[in-house]
């Protein structure tokens, strides 16, 4: 038997579907033949965006250690505040990207006569994974600011080391004790 | 009043969605809802014979005609897919197992309740039952829109007001269904029978005439290199999260 509640979030879910199928019509008319000009996958240019070094100098602390220098405080306010902007075109701009792979995936491959759910599953998988991964950046970009965030990767991959090295310790004290423990034998 | 307003608009709809589809020469193309339509239509006029010289027999004409509509109904979920899905074999044969998959796991509810419960069958009263056929409708007509929208699959005017009509249709008739009353024509009741006209008038207004379903021409080339083409779009969704962390980490 089902319930009420649950009758009624089918019945939203059907009608929400219908509303994204409704709008998108409106929005963006059919592409009828976009599929036809894709190319070959090997001919899908790869992803184009900024330079990683322009990337790494958002997140970086030099230019906010270069700014706090000059002690002004309007300076560093305007600094944080347009870094941030420019953090956040960033991930909106990756998200895009990946959205783009996506949809010239899509387009691509409904044509295709060897359609395999698995694959499509998986594809799929990584891009919810990936759109995450852009959805908590933008967030934690929008409620704290870039240079935050590269301290919280500094601590994470500090501490990631620690680990990986009490793992190392562990293991090699481990299987130096059963080395004296198998001559004791 | 209220009831004969609506009741008689319907009829009208109805018969005029017919006439548009036979005289455009386009019933014959979707068939199964054309037939749909002049199965409700012959239905609203025993219900109405019915209701006026054989009161006693309402209920069960209303609940057995019920039940063939939603077996024909499903008849036109399939005629969506039919039609729309011809040029993509691909997504043909994904959806279709995406459909059989969503009519086995709800075989599958149904037998586990009926074993759990046996008197559940006998318990359920007809609105329960119709409910639980209309979810299955639901789901499946959800993952055949949700499939078109991944593939950007492109409808023609006349089975896109197929698919949302009888879409509203279905998600109104559940939400009517959990809460319409039995003994009394509460606001449900005109809810449910307003939302039919609204779904006839969508009907016609997408049906008025033909609009060919343009099919895209098909690329031999990528139909051979499907595993190529995936495996080219993994590399590339995997090369954007290597760029993310890179941006990120130090």
């Amino acid at each position: 038997v089902i319930s009420v509640p649950a009758a009624v979030m089918f019945a939203i879910l059907l009608l929400l579907f219908l509303l994204l199928l409704a709008v998108k019509n409106v929005v963006s008319p059919p592409d009828l033949f976009s599929g036809l000009n894709a190319g070959l996958p090997g001919d899908v240019p790869e992803l184009t965006l900024c330079p990683p070094e322009f990337v790494a100098s958002i997140f970086s602390h030099d230019d906010q250690e270069f700014v706090a220098a000059t002690k002004s405080l309007h300076l560093e306010k305007l600094f944080k505040r347009e870094r941030k902007a420019v953090a956040l075109v960033w991930v909106r701009q990756t998200s895009a990207a990946i959205r783009r792979i996506m949809r010239e995936h899509m387009i691509a491959a409904r044509q295709s006569k060897d359609l395999e759910l698995m694959t499509e599953v998986r594809l799929l998988a990584l891009y919810v994974r990936l759109m995450f991964v852009c959805w908590v950046l933008f967030a934690v970009i929008h409620s704290t600011g870039p240079l935050w965030l590269r301290g919280l990767a500094v601590y994470a991959d500090l501490l990631s080391q620690r680990i990986v090295g009490a793992q190392q310790a562990f293991g090699s004290a481990t299987v130096a004790r059963e080395i004296r423990g198998a001559g004791r034998i | 009043m209220l009831s004969q307003s609506i009741w008689w608009g319907g009829l009208a709809l109805e018969v005029l969605l017919l006439l548009r589809g036979l005289q455009g020469k386009f019933a014959r193309r979707y068939y199964v809802f054309y037939g749909y339509i002049s199965f409700v239509l012959s239905q609203d006029i025993l219900l109405f014979f019915a209701y006026q010289w054989r009161l006693q027999f309402y209920r069960d004409i209303y609940w057995s005609a019920e039940f063939i509509g939603v077996v024909l109904g499903c008849g036109i979920i399939f005629e969506v897919f039919r039609t729309e899905l011809s040029a993509y074999p691909g997504v043909a044969r994904m959806a279709r197992n995406v459909l059989v998959l969503v009519f086995a796991l709800a075989a599958a509810k149904g037998l586990a309740n009926a074993w759990n419960d046996p008197r559940w069958w006998v318990e359920a009263n007809t609105f329960e039952i119709e409910r639980a056929l209309r979810i299955v409708q639901a789901v499946s007509i959800a993952a055949l829109v949700g499939l078109f929208l991944s593939y950007s699959i492109s409808f023609g005017r006349n089975v896109r007001g197929i698919l949302l009509g009888y879409g509203l249709f279905i998600g109104m008739r559940i939400v009517c269904l959990s809460f319409v009353s039995i003994q009394t024509h509460n606001f449900w009741f005109y809810a449910y029978s307003g939302c039919y006209l609204l779904v006839l008038c969508l009907w016609l207004i997408h049906l008025w005439s033909f609009s060919a379903v343009q099919q895209p021409q098909t690329s031999v080339r990528l139909e051979e290199d499907y595993q190529t083409l995936a495996a080219a779009t993994r590399r590339r969704l995997q090369g954007a999260r290597g760029y993310l962390v890179k941006a990120v980490r130090p």
